[in-house]
């Protein structure tokens, strides 16, 4: 080992003297060898600043020379660069150089040599390198001060993108140090125990204000120090864009550009880029105070070439871009002036302009670009400085826009900005006859005719519509025309004409004129030509119709219809040689029923109905269901009807009803189908296909059953709404009968009991007729009025019945008895006491022990003292018993006549019985008397019985027989009254 | 500025500039005890907008680094004993000599925020503030150690030439110090002037 030591020194001795002594060799040949080497640093830019000396150069003599620099990092073996610098050097000149460290000089000790050699062509002989000098040592670290930790470098400034190396120096090797950028630790390579260096590359830009990167040194949890750096990274400064210069007037250049990102740092780091304008031919420069725009002076008139270069400048960069140009092909007028129309009129203008005179017989490219109606029309035209265009063809009553743009006509270059303004053409005559239409009307002697038009479209119209000229001509009878203006927004007018033929004429008018007329003849013969109607199915884009065409000539053909709801007359004209169309508006809504009419226009004008269709765009299922009457219910059978449902106004064709019924019965009825309802039951459903039949008889049912029926009418869109079933119980099978049978019974009783009431009077007359009390005789008060205290009524029993005396009658007799009779009767009408009896009598009690007849035989007066005079009248009869006989002359008449009628009822004749009362005999020859004595019969004479019994049988009793033939016979209820 | 603190200031800057001989300190004690307490409210508002403009580490959440330190600046922090036994002039002088040195230090965090942040007038508006606040503070001190009959002592430049030659981290380290320092000594002007009202009642 020892022995190895020793060979390896003697080895290195032996090649430094070798080494030494070639230098000297060398020196002595070629003595330039670089001398009074100086280094010195420059921290901001981290560089080195080498500065020396060549001595032994000959006399002001300049020479080429190469010199090669070497620079080790911490010890002088670590050769880090290596580089050859080639100048030209004088005599004495002292030599700089300058290197720029990656790494931080202050994190390192640097070590600087240098050698040369000439490259020369004077020294045409092979050139030998000098010595290397001796090592230069550069250390900054020395200077640092006291503190622990040192981060570089310090604000540097680097372009986004570049590579950076950072360091730190640790005076303590004990301190634990991390370091961060931007918050992220970072990790390095350790150069020595105290200086670790982080390579950054390709750093971003985060802000203008810079990037922190510190360092934290610490020992355990204990932070000793904080030191950092802020790193300022710069955007890359870009070339500026679309720079172009330009001139409006001769005398200064207008350059412009895009500057593109701004490089600007805080800190005053750096500033915004500069940007700096240099011509070439003049070679001026001017640096510009905007950073997008910059104006040149023209000073030479003369000058016609530009070179322009624009140069853009921050700490980092410079760039820049070229242009060359003749200036008269710059040139940028300016705007055009004083756009202007004349002659404005319906359908041409002028138009004239102005544009800035820049040199004499300068001429102009312009470009007119006039926009109206939605349309735009371009025209290029060639100007000196006043510029004129006829425009032509234009609509009437527009506005237009019209704009004007000029360019330099020999050497384009840009347009200037459009000039323009707005004009508006004249009104011309509407130029199409309106759209006319017409409803007639027709009512017993006349017509009333509706017209109605379309407004024209604002290309007919040409102008604004002032009022409609309607003008009415009688085409049977010579007479004037009569003339009617409507105001313009109306779209209708009435007219009531007579039943002759009219040709109406509508015009529409504006400002300037009328339009064509637009003629319709109206028929002498209203229009009551039957035409069936069609049904017809729309669909959501409209209705397609056809129809057969008019037999003879037709100018065409014309559809109309009403919407709704508003209910506006619509219609559409087709051709004469089409019989076919579809109507299709938006306005059709489903559900709503539309009626189209069909009509030929024939070549009189005259319209005429060919056909009628109705229909719907599309039918909906009906809005309501019908009520539904339930009638003729019985045990085993019901009828539903609802006659008052309408088909028509519905919003689709109804098609029929379904009749759905629920009962509890599982099999439905013999013509019933299973149904499933929307709610999932089960019912029976019947189907009526005809819309006009709304009854149905729903039988086969069971007596004291739950039935439930639903009718629904539908259309081709499905049903009406769902709704409640109706509940029907059936009677049962004996309630039913009893019904039949005793509704007509009460019916009848209750007749009965009404006629019954109403006849009571005369039930009783007839049936128990009231029997005189004589006690209560009116005799009994005139025999007390004569204070005869011993009158008595005489009893029957006390009675002893005579016999009766039949006695043949001889006609004569029979005549006069009839006279007498009459004269008796008028002398009981004369009597006023009589009427007495009419009033009602109350409390009367009942019949009394004696009956009294009448005989004709008989003298009246007696008989009138009776008491037959009594009548039973109902307790307070009420006036309608009494009727027409409420006044007593009514009474008397209506008893004067009954009473004849009676008697003339009886034929005398055929009576062959005679009463003769035994007691009347005497009395009958003297009548005169008998007022007056009336109070004198003898005991018992007061009844005046007769009998028609034959001679042999002795007082028999009055049988039920007689006397109902005498009630008969002498009808007593007319009699009293 | 907002308004109130105009009008505190203007209140309590105005009575030690026209009052030449003051009877008593207990006024303009009791004056600077209640400005004192207002710049208490608003510093740790200051601190927190300060780092919040500086980015990481600063901005970083819970951000301390009390081992920053500037030998220009003097350090609030006192033993107590040492603190409790000062005299009043010696309380006071220390007091003043530190909210000269703040408002100095204040006004050249200011300068470097207006070159770094050109774009943030809060933060500037904040330190601007709080300069005015402690140049009132040093006025209101001035009157008391007047009343107390006490010298003055002299006004030094405390900022000599340590301040331009600093990197741009140097100076955001150096504006959290001054930032932090002023908050500090706030406390502890507060609790100076809280022992000194209690000595010198009204």
């Amino acid at each position: 080992m020892a022995l190895f030591v020793v060979f390896q020194t003697t080895f290195f001795l032996t090649l430094l003297s070798l080494r030494t002594y070639q230098s000297e060799v060398l020196a002595e040949r070629l003595p330039l060898t670089p001398v009074s080497l100086k280094v010195s640093t420059n921290s901001i830019r981290q560089s080195l600043h080498l500065q020396w000396t060549v001595h032994n150069l000959p006399y002001h003599q300049e020479l080429k020379m190469v010199f090669q620099i070497q620079i080790s990092r911490i010890e002088t073996s670590n050769v880090i660069w290596v580089g050859n610098y080639s100048t030209t050097v004088k005599w004495n000149q002292v030599l700089h150089w300058s290197w720029e460290s990656e790494l931080p000089l202050e994190c390192a000790t640097h070590f600087v040599r240098i050698k040369s050699v000439i490259d020369d062509a004077s020294f045409p002989e092979p050139n030998f390198w000098s010595n290397w000098s001796s090592w230069e040592e550069v250390s900054v670290q020395d200077s640092l001060g006291q503190s622990i930790l040192f981060v570089f470098p310090k604000d540097k400034l680097v372009e986004e993108g570049s590579n950076v190396t950072i360091c730190y120096v640790s005076r303590n090797i004990q301190n634990n140090v991390s370091c961060y950028l931007e918050g992220k630790q970072i990790h390095g390579e350790q150069l020595d125990p105290h200086v670790t260096a982080f390579n950054l590359n390709s750093v971003p830009f985060i802000r203008n204000r810079g990037t922190n990167i510190y360092c934290e040194a610490s020992q355990g949890n204990v932070s000793k120090g904080i030191e950092g750096i802020v790193l300022f990274v710069s955007k890359v400064l870009e070339e500026p864009k679309d720079f172009s210069c330009e001139t409006q007037d001769f005398k200064t250049l207008h350059c412009t550009w895009d500057p593109g990102t701004d490089t600007a740092l805080g800190w005053s780091k750096q500033p915004s880029q500069s940007y700096t304008l240099f011509e070439s031919f003049s070679g001026e420069k001017k640096l510009c105070t905007h950073k997008n725009w910059c104006n040149w002076q023209i000073t030479q008139d003369s000058q016609e070439m530009y070179n322009f270069t624009l140069i853009a400048e921050n700490y980092l960069r410079k760039r820049s871009v070229n242009i060359l140009f003749n200036l008269t092909h710059r040139v940028y007028l300016m705007n055009p002036f004083s756009v202007n129309f004349e002659n404005v009129n319906a359908t041409n203008a002028i138009m004239t302009w102005k544009v800035h005179s820049m040199r004499n017989n300068f001429t102009y490219l312009c470009q007119i670009e006039l926009h109206g109606e939605g349309k735009m029309m371009q025209y290029d035209v060639s100007v000196n400085v006043n510029g004129e265009y006829f425009l032509s063809e234009l609509e009437p009553a527009t506005e237009y826009m019209a704009r004007v743009r000029c360019a330099d006509a020999s050497h384009f270059w840009k347009w200037t900005e459009w000039s323009g303004q707005n004009f508006t053409t004249l009104e011309a005559a509407p130029s199409e006859a309106p759209d006319v239409w017409r409803s007639v009307n027709s009512e017993p002697g006349n017509h009333t005719v509706t017209l109605f038009w379309k407004p024209l479209s604002k290309l007919h119209a040409n102008g604004k519509i002032l009022f409609y000229n309607v003008v009415v001509e009688n085409l049977d009878k010579p007479s004037r025309s009569e003339l009617r203006s409507i105001p313009a927004p109306a779209n209708s007018t009435k007219l009531i004409l007579d039943k002759c033929s009219y040709q109406i004429c509508v015009t529409a008018n504006n400002s300037v004129g009328a339009s064509p007329a637009s003629i319709i003849v109206i028929s002498a013969d209203p229009e009551n030509k039957e035409v069936e109607e069609e049904r017809i199915a729309g669909t959501e884009g409209g209705f397609s119709l056809s129809w057969k065409p008019q037999p003879g000539d037709v100018i065409g053909y014309v559809v109309d219809w009403c919407d709704h709801p508003q209910d506006v007359l619509q219609w559409k004209n087709v051709g004469p040689n089409t019989t076919s169309t579809v109507i299709s508006t938006d306005a059709f809504r489903p559900g709503v029923r539309y009626d189209f009419r069909i009509y030929g226009l024939s070549t009189k004008r005259i319209a005429c109905l060919l056909e009628k269709k109705t229909g719907y765009s599309q039918e909906l299922a009906p809005s309501d269901n019908p009520h539904v009457l339930v009638d003729m219910l019985t045990s085993h059978s019901f009828t539903l009807s609802w006659k008052d449902y309408s088909t028509e106004s519905q919003p689709g064709f109804i098609q029929g009803y379904h009749v759905y019924l629920k009962s509890k019965a599982r099999q439905c009825h013999p013509r019933f189908q299973k149904a499933v309802l929307s709610d999932g039951s089960e019912c029976c459903k019947y189907t009526i296909d005809n819309p006009e039949e709304k009854a149905l008889i729903v039988d086969n049912l069971k007596p004291e059953s739950f039935y439930e029926f639903f009718v629904t009418p539908f259309t081709s869109a499905g049903e009406g709404p769902n709704a409640t079933f109706t509940k029907v119980t059936t009677p049962d099978e004996h309630s039913s009968m009893l019904i039949r049978i005793l509704l007509p019974m009460v019916f009848c009783v209750l007749l009965i009991m009404i006629v019954c009431y109403l006849k009571s009077q005369w039930i009783k007359e007839t049936c128990y007729p009231d029997i005189p009390d004589p006690y209560k005789s009116s005799i009994l008060s005139l025999i007390k009025f004569k204070e005869n205290p011993h009158l008595t009524i005489m009893n029957v029993s006390d009675c002893i019945p005579d016999a009766i005396e039949v006695v043949s009658k001889p006609e004569g007799t029979k005549i006069q008895l009839l006279g007498t009779r009459k004269s008796l009767t008028e002398t009981e009408l004369t009597k006023p006491n009589y009427l007495y009896l009419l009033p009602t009598e109350k409390n009367h009690s009942g019949p009394g022990p004696c009956i009294c007849f009448e005989n004709f035989t008989y003298n009246q007066a007696a008989s009138d003292a009776g008491s037959c005079g009594h009548v039973p009248v109902p307790p307070k009869a009420p006036p309608s018993m009494l009727g027409l006989m409420t006044s007593p002359e009514n009474v008397l008449k209506a008893l004067e006549k009954n009473y004849m009628n009676s008697l003339g009822e009886v034929p005398a004749g055929e009576t062959s019985l005679n009463y003769v009362s035994q007691l009347a005999s005497p009395m009958s020859g003297d009548k005169d008397s008998l007022p007056t004595n009336p109070v004198e019969p003898p005991h018992c004479s007061e009844y005046k019985m007769q009998m028609a019994v034959p001679l042999r049988l002795a007082l028999p009793p009055p049988t039920e027989n007689s006397s109902l033939s005498s009630i008969t016979l002498l009808d007593p209820g007319e009699h009293y009254r | 500025l907002p308004p109130p603190a105009h009008l505190c200031l203007l209140t309590l800057l105005s009575p030690p500039l026209s009052s030449a001989a003051p009877t008593s300190p207990a006024e303009p004690i009791s004056q600077a005890y209640s400005l004192a307490l207002y710049m208490q409210k608003n510093t740790s508002m200051l601190l927190q907008t300060y780092l919040q403009y500086q980015g990481s580490p600063f901005s970083d959440s819970g951000f301390s680094a009390p081992e920053l330190q500037l030998s220009s600046l003097p350090p609030a922090t006192a033993f107590f004993k040492t603190w409790r036994a000062l005299d009043d002039g010696e309380r006071l002088s220390l007091a003043q000599g530190a909210f000269l040195a703040l408002t100095q230090h204040l006004q050249l965090v200011r300068d470097d925020q207006s070159d770094l942040n050109p774009g943030s007038p809060i933060l500037l508006a904040q330190l601007g503030t709080a300069r005015l606040r402690a140049q009132g503070l040093l006025g209101n001190m001035a009157a008391i150690m007047t009343a107390l009959g006490l010298p003055m002592p002299p006004e030094e430049d405390t900022l000599e030439l340590v301040a331009f030659g600093a990197s741009a981290f140097e100076r955001k380290c150096r504006g959290y110090v001054v930032t932090r320092e002023y908050g500090h000594w706030t406390d502890r002007a507060v609790r100076d002037l809280a022992l000194l009202k209690a000595k010198y009642p009204a």
